[in-house]
């Protein structure tokens, strides 16, 4: 069962993560030139991959089991906390909703700015907004995947999610930008929120010597505290929001 | 260099400082419980005390956010 909830956990923030990375691709390439985005974009991707295949390995390989685990459960704690905060102000209507399309006008509309790309030679402004946008994102899904993977037999099922990801958001992308309109990010960012720091609750207390009653089942029923405490967020926050809908 | 230094900063440790200390504190708060309390108690229970702290520093950073 660990297995399927790291695979799925794993999935699902990098997907979400992949998608914002997809949108500024697609808003640089329609509103400059798509080769220019797509080298910035893979250069981006790589210097990721260069950088996680560097620094993971020894990170993981040097610890004591329970530090790492203590170290692990503590990032995956600070990124679930964060998105979890995040989905339940977006979730009351205390801030703007999380929308990947949003992403994308916003970067058309800086690119927009300097004026016309050059005609013929490589368009630098484009790359590196690519590259910078996809960096960032990109490193978030390291961190993620490494963190969600640290732990003893976890990284199978790490990098087999953040690959399945990778094959759904190529897929979004090449049904066009449109999807990216329908997605409810911001629940799907708050379960994400809910699952990374279930999965940072666990491993962290495991590292303190901590035997969870019912093994690893003690995921799900983490879990739903955490959902419990969320849902509890929003209707403190703003109870006439709970049933708010996605704006199109 | 120092805005991309700064999209690092928030990228680990989110956009407040509620949150990284709401964890540090968690964590803390988790390892002063288990030396106090018997090594028992604290193998069958301590992650229940760990979700707690960690479901309290998220109600702090929601009451700093709003």
């Amino acid at each position: 069962m660990t297995f399927v909830l790291t695979m799925s956990a794993a999935t699902a923030a990098a997907g979400l993560e992949m998608l914002e990375a997809l949108a500024i691709v697609l808003a640089v390439g329609i509103s400059r030139n798509l080769r220019d985005a797509l080298l910035g974009g893979i250069a981006a991707v790589a210097s990721v991959l260069l950088l996680c295949a560097a620094l993971g390995p020894p990170l993981l390989a040097g610890a004591d089991l329970h530090f790492l685990r203590v170290v692990v459960g503590g990032f995956l704690l600070l990124f679930g906390l964060e998105w979890l905060r995040k989905g339940v102000l977006r979730v009351a209507g205390r801030r703007r909703r999380s929308s990947s399309y949003h992403e994308f006008l916003e970067t058309r509309e800086t690119l927009d700015e300097p004026g016309e790309a050059p005609v013929g030679g490589p368009d630098w402004a484009a790359r590196l907004v690519a590259f910078k946008g996809v960096f960032l994102e990109g490193l978030e899904v390291g961190l993620i995947v490494l963190a969600l993977g640290g732990a003893p037999g976890r990284l199978t099922p790490a990098l087999l999610g953040a690959a399945l990801a990778l094959v759904l958001v190529t897929a979004v992308g090449v049904v066009l930008h449109r999807p990216l309109q329908r997605l409810p990010e911001t629940q799907l960012k708050l379960g994400v929120g809910v699952a990374l720091t279930a999965f940072g609750t666990f491993f962290a207390a495991e590292g303190l010597n901590v035997e969870w009653p019912l093994g690893d089942v003690a995921l799900l029923y983490v879990a739903g505290l955490y959902a419990a405490v969320a849902w509890l967020g929003v209707r403190w926050l703003s109870p006439a929001a709970i049933r708010a809908p996605e704006p199109a | 260099m120092t805005q991309l230094l700064r999209s690092l900063r928030k990228l680990v440790f989110g956009e407040t400082w509620v949150v990284p200390l709401g964890v540090g504190g968690a964590l803390l708060g988790s390892l002063l419980v288990r030396a106090s309390v018997p090594a028992g108690a604290w193998h069958t229970a301590g992650g229940f005390v760990l979700a707690a702290l960690v479901a309290a520093a998220l109600v702090a950073s929601l009451r700093a956010g709003s």
